[in-house]
């Protein structure tokens, strides 16, 4: 195991504590965690990526930070909504 | 163990270390606009692990992938985060702007 792929695993891990504040906080703080989560795993891909030395896999991080980041829009919509 | 190579281990340290800070500060902080505070670090680690992928590859298309990335988050967090303060507000208040009551009252001398 590499460093790339030690760091990339203690990101993975820091993604529970963000389904956590999702599952049993509100929805904002939900969101809140959402947009961390998003980018904890768009870097872990990257991270990933390096680690393997597969260049094509970075791909999947952007795709996965720009659908992350429109996501989170969405979710912000319905939040407005919410009285 | 090169000069280089003590550098891309000090990015990357740092760099995860932000992400951990801000995922620990997300956990622990009371309401959603304190948790908001702390997703700031996580840009900072994208950052600094940018450039350890760049330190340690060099210009090359992951390099140029990981700086993209970096400097979407940049540009893409900030404007998340005030998006959900204002969604945040939207949803508690009813409205963004300032209440009747609210901020700060000056006695007047």
């Amino acid at each position: 195991m590499n460093e790339w792929q030690v760091a990339a695993t203690i990101l993975i891990a820091a993604l529970a504590p963000c389904g956590w504040v999702c599952m049993r906080r509100s929805f904002a703080e939900g969101v809140v965690a959402l947009q961390l989560a998003g980018t904890l795993a768009s870097l872990a891909l990257l991270l990933l990526a390096e680690g393997e030395g597969r260049q094509p896999f970075a791909d999947l991080a952007l795709v996965l930070a720009a659908l992350s980041f429109a996501g989170t829009l969405v979710f912000l919509r319905f939040l407005e909504r919410q009285r | 163990m090169s000069a280089r190579d003590a550098f891309v281990y000090a990015l990357l340290g740092v760099g995860t270390g932000a992400e951990v800070l801000a995922c620990l500060g997300v956990v622990a902080m009371r309401d959603a606009f304190d948790r908001l505070h702390y997703v700031a670090p996580s840009t900072l680690g994208a950052i600094l692990i940018a450039a350890a992928v760049w330190v340690r590859s060099g210009p090359s298309f992951i390099s140029v992938k990981a700086a993209l990335l970096a400097a979407f988050l940049l540009i893409a967090s900030p404007a998340l985060a005030h998006g959900t303060a204002r969604a945040s507000r939207i949803s508690a208040k009813g409205d963004w702007r300032r209440q009747r009551g609210e901020g700060i009252e000056v006695e007047e001398p």
